[in-house]
């Protein structure tokens, strides 16, 4: 697990699992709303920079403007999207009935950890949360199509394709 | 720079992020900081050269708080989507977007360029030039050409995509050394503050005109040949462009005259 605190937003705790192989998807789906994670489907998520930018967007939005859903963790999976349409983002960032990997996100406020990890939830191999390891789980023609990025922006590396990513998240709904 | 400024901005950024100022414009005033505003520490490595910029405007005392918020927010934003799409087109070099709030007026940026040898500055177009221009430099070195061409080349690029600059001076383009080659820089255009998109060629005119004027009042006596470099490097995006680039760019570069000679007009008279 990463476990970080963004440095403009101290009260917060960050904490990503990466999952490979997860057996339990269905049912964690149908508790999704209980539970207090966001379970992003890591085909698409490129980088961990863009995942930490929605982050930042999250706690900006929730210090500065207001959050546009129920809780922080749905508001994660909208501050993903290049859209401002919640069904849209839940459906297409959200956990699916066959999720196989799983990016498990938790915001919680320091002091306030919960004692319930990933871990106890998610049936599946844990690996790190880096760069290397989204490499083989992300699929680039959703996210073309998710985040309408035009046929002529041919980036030539997977950083170059993950600022695209970046700077929709930091314009969605301005 | 006014302490209430720095206190302000302190107090958003908060203790975790150290800054450092950089330049202070009627608009924005800029800073480096080697904190990432969001990726784990261990996770950038331990490279503690790396910078972030800054940007950051200032509440305006004299406005109307609600009127100031809307339009701080309205110009960081006009900004961050400006170089969000040309983040997108090929060929075209601006520093990439880290972070923007816009409700606070904070852009974060990719820091550009580096301090050029001999104590001659940071590698803006102007130091750049200077260097050059010294006794012992040679002002027509074939790098100085080949860096103003493409220095066009960017401007073109921008132009031919419908953007405009709004503040194209010597200082607004950051040389960027290439990794392969110390002897080879690619400039990238920076601060969209005023920049628009337009199909206007007067927009476009007047951008040709700033870079030339800018060109023309620190580097006189160099001026004439910079500026070709400049107009040849911009014409040849246009020119790869078939009949459409060519009428396009005979259309601006009329305009780019006409505006001139207001220019010198206004300045007979002034
Ligand atoms: N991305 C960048 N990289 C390096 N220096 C920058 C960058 N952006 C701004 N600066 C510096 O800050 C000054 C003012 O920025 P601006 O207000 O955007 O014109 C510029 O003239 C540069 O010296």
């Amino acid at each position: 697990m990463v476990s970080t605190i963004l440095p403009q937003f101290p009260k917060f705790q960050v904490n990503v699992s990466l999952f490979h192989d997860v057996q339990n998807s269905e049912d964690i789906r149908l508790q999704v709303a209980e539970l207090p994670f966001a379970f992003v489907d890591a085909s698409v998520i490129v980088s961990q920079e863009q995942l930490f930018a929605a982050v930042y967007r999250v706690l900006t939005d929730l210090t500065y403007n207001k959050l546009r859903t129920k809780t922080i963790h749905s508001e994660c999976l909208l501050a993903l999207s290049p859209t401002s349409n919640i069904g849209e983002a839940f459906n297409r960032f959200g956990i699916q009935q066959g999720s196989t990997d799983l990016v498990v996100l938790q915001i919680v406020e320091v002091g306030q950890e919960s004692t319930e990890s990933a871990n106890d939830i998610v049936k599946g191999t844990e690996v790190e949360f880096n760069n290397d390891n989204l490499l083989h789980t992300y699929n680039e023609q959703t996210l073309r199509k998710i985040y309408k990025l035009d046929n002529s922006f041919q980036p030539k590396t997977t950083e170059g394709f993950s600022q695209a990513l970046v700077n929709a998240i930091q314009l969605r709904g301005l | 720079m006014s302490q209430k400024i720095v206190d302000k901005v302190s107090e958003y950024l908060t203790s975790n992020i150290p800054i450092k100022l950089i330049s202070q414009g009627a608009e924005a005033v800029v800073f480096t900081t080697n904190v990432h505003p969001y990726l784990p520490k261990d996770q950038i490595g331990d490279d503690s050269d790396v910078q972030y910029i800054i940007k950051y405007r200032p509440p305006k005392e004299y406005r109307h708080p609600d009127i100031d918020k809307s339009l701080t927010k309205h110009r960081t934003l006009s900004e961050t989507r400006i170089l969000a799409k040309l983040y997108q087109i090929k060929d075209i070099h601006v520093p990439k977007i880290i972070a923007s709030d816009v409700f606070n007026g904070c852009i974060w940026l990719e820091f550009l360029g580096e301090e050029l040898p001999n104590n001659a500055g940071f590698s803006n177009l102007k130091h750049f030039l200077w260097m050059y221009n010294k006794d012992g430099a040679n002002a027509y070195d074939p790098i100085v050409l080949r860096t103003l061409y493409e220095v066009g080349r960017q401007v073109g690029l921008l132009h031919w995509n419908d953007y405009c600059h709004g503040d194209l001076t010597t200082s607004n383009i950051v040389l960027v050394r290439d990794i392969h080659n110390e002897n080879s820089w690619q400039p990238h255009l920076i601060d969209f503050g005023l920049g628009s998109i337009s199909s206007m060629v007067e927009d476009k005119g007047v951008d040709l005109y700033v870079l030339e004027r800018a060109i023309l009042s620190t580097h006189s006596a160099y001026a004439e040949r910079y500026n070709k470099a400049i107009i040849e490097g911009f014409s040849s995006v246009y020119k790869n462009e078939g009949e459409a680039g060519l009428k396009k760019l005979n259309e601006l570069l009329n305009r780019f005259e006409e505006v001139r000679l207001r220019g010198r007009k206004r300045s007979m008279i002034g």
